[in-house]
């Protein structure tokens, strides 16, 4: 019996896993897009910078604050969902890009 | 007429009381006992470079900042490194909170602070209102090779929020 909790429980983290999502936010034209985005717990973030200049991930909400860093032409950097709530993304270097990311347990 | 001695070094010394200091780190004093005495307002966990970045502002400036008045001369806001915790493999380690989690002691502490008339001695191309700027080492001794003209360009990406990348935001999301 012990055993089959043991599988149950691999099964289990399986399907979460295979519940987890990426989703692609592109950086071009100045604009983080989409501008809103929906997740849940446990699904990535790929950022793709698709403008010549540099941009990058930089999260001032409490709770969620963080720095991606530097992301140059081209570069992707990817960001983990752990826990729901609600924060905002901006660019460090241009202010009116900002991106809302809503994550649902 | 006859100067008496004192009254020159008087007169020295109202003069140098009343010229501002001069633009640069020095005129920041360290300041000692901040973790214990400041207000810790955020956590910002740097990815590239595997740092829990801690952000506090002295207690005079957040009361008033909080009750609707702008950032007034004397605020202090600190950004304090630690190196974040990392597991077998190299990764940051997470906490319940979903958060790096810090280990060790400051590696280094950014200070920025508004006195008036400050930015009367700035270039006028990389001023930054009237903040300026020092980086010290956990010895409160300032970091002798530091550059400081990363603080003013990156910082003047905010010129809308005083020049602050987080403060300014955490008060707007406080509902201030």
């Amino acid at each position: 019996m012990k055993h089959a909790s043991w599988v149950m429980g691999i099964v289990l983290l399986a399907a979460g896993q295979a519940g987890a999502a990426e989703h692609v936010v592109k950086m071009a034209g100045g604009a983080y897009e989409p501008a809103v985005l929906n997740a849940k717990v446990g699904d990535t973030i790929r950022f793709v910078n698709q403008d010549a200049d540099w941009h990058n991930v930089f999260v001032p909400t409490a709770a969620f604050a963080l720095d991606l860093g530097k992301q140059e032409q081209g570069a992707e950097t990817i960001l983990n969902l752990t826990k729901p709530g609600t924060f905002e993304v901006e660019c460090v270097q241009h202010l009116p890009m900002l991106l809302t990311v809503e994550v649902a347990p | 007429m006859r100067n008496h001695p004192m009254r020159t070094i008087v007169a020295a010394a109202l003069v140098a009381m009343a010229l501002p200091a001069a633009a640069g780190p020095e005129r920041i004093t360290w300041p000692a006992g901040f973790a214990e005495d400041y207000v810790l307002y955020l956590q910002v966990d740097r990815h590239d470079r595997n740092r829990v970045r801690f952000m506090y502002v002295n207690p005079e400036a957040d009361a008033q900042a909080r009750g609707g008045e702008a950032l007034p001369d004397g605020t202090v806001l600190i950004m304090a490194d630690r190196d974040a915790q990392l597991d077998s493999d190299g990764n940051p380690v997470i906490g319940p909170d979903g958060r790096f989690v810090a280990t060790g002691d400051f590696t280094n502490i950014f200070v920025m602070e508004k006195g008036a008339g400050w930015g009367e001695g700035q270039p006028a191309d990389m001023r930054n209102g009237d903040w300026d700027y020092a980086w010290f080492q956990p010895d409160g001794q300032l970091k002798p090779d530091a550059q400081y003209g990363g603080c003013f360009s990156c910082h003047a990406y905010r010129d809308e929020r005083d020049f602050t990348f987080t403060y300014a935001k955490f008060l707007i999301d406080q509902g201030r």
